[in-house]
């Protein structure tokens, strides 16, 4: 903290990075209208706004670690502001994957005459929940217990120990994700197979997207624990990566539960 | 002079909601099955084929009858 400075707050310097991502999100948008509906220079306008997202995200960042890390800006009352924003973050996601659970469960529950009032519909073909449903579906938690290992070995000051445990989340991460797409590759059915194929990818899609958005969120906090930027003191950055993980971890037993044996059997 | 009866389904206590789509749909589908497990002229089952007339709109009986000839019924039968 400088020292003239006599309150505990960080007063930001301006920064060029919300209106390039503003203008990165709106080039995607219009961008990705446009390619969907196979306008001229749709696709290119489309990459343009992701590689200006992706860059934006990779500096601001950048300089979010440079104020935090390396000039000591993120004081305890500073801290406060992520830790709510990751708070809130997750509860928001909570009601985006609630909707599709809702989604699913309302076309399952009360099958429409449509689809002859029978779950799953006549012809579709479901996946055995006992198969890799049910193999995939501890090894998200047993990933949740590694990053608590993780978790208790920053605040012992274990740095390597720290640094394994997270190579440990990450790899069971990645092998949940690995069984995923092999799932989907196997998978008698797609998601334009009537109203099931609709919830069943959509539901169990996005949780997926999720558990990816979890591990490279896991994989910079190993990388920063490897560096050195994480303490006992102040590890922000990996706490809100250890909420996220473990909304992700406890959300896959909805889909195994609901979507995959109950709406499957 | 004879009186005319007119009479519709009797009420179902498995359909107790004022929307009857199921119970319709329920019907068509008993009245089938009950012709292929007794055939044609058990006379078995003509009870069923007059509780789904009287409940069903035509066209969702002319869909239905197209669909079972052209084997993409989705209901159970």
């Amino acid at each position: 903290m400088i020292e003239s400075q006599r309150h505990s707050y960080h007063l930001v310097d301006p920064s060029p990075w919300p209106i390039s991502g503003s203008l990165g999100a709106l080039a995607t948008t219009v961008g990705g209208v446009m390619y969907m509906h196979s306008f001229q220079g749709g696709a290119t306008l489309l990459s343009l706004g992701l590689i200006f997202i992706l860059y934006t995200m990779f500096v601001w960042w950048r300089d979010v670690l440079r104020e935090s890390t390396l000039e000591g800006h993120h004081t305890k009352a500073v801290q406060l502001g992520p830790r709510y924003g990751s708070i809130l973050f997750i509860v928001s996601e909570v009601m985006f994957l609630f909707a599709f659970f809702w989604a699913s469960s309302h076309s399952s529950l009360a099958p429409t005459v449509e689809i002859g009032g029978i779950w799953p519909p006549k012809g579709i073909g479901v996946l055995d929940p006992w198969e890799i449903p049910f193999l995939n579906t501890p090894i998200l938690p047993s990933s949740g217990a590694a990053v608590t290992w993780a978790h208790h070995a920053i605040l012992a000051g274990k740095e390597k120990r720290a640094v394994y445990a997270l190579v440990a989340t990450v790899s069971l991460a990645l092998v949940s994700t690995g069984f995923q797409g092999m799932e989907y590759y196997q998978a008698p059915s797609t998601i334009s197979d009537s109203i099931y194929g609709s919830t069943f990818f959509l539901a169990t899609g996005f949780h997926g997207f999720h558990v990816i958005i979890g591990t490279l969120f896991l994989i910079i906090c190993g990388i920063r624990q490897y560096l050195g930027h994480l303490t006992k003191e102040h590890h922000v950055g990996f706490e809100a990566a250890a909420w996220y993980w473990h909304f992700v971890d406890v959300v896959r037993l909805f889909p195994f539960v609901s979507i995959y044996w109950w709406g499957g059997i | 002079m004879a009186e005319i009866e007119l009479k519709t389904a009797p009420a179902d206590f498995r359909f107790p909601t004022t929307n009857q789509t199921r119970h319709c749909f329920t019907r068509y589908i008993e009245f089938h099955k009950c012709v292929n497990a007794k055939g044609d002229d058990s006379g078995e089952c003509e009870k069923f084929a007059k509780y789904y007339r009287s409940l069903c709109p035509g066209e969702w009986i002319e869909k239905w009858n197209e669909q079972r000839e052209n084997g993409n019924f989705p209901g159970p039968l």
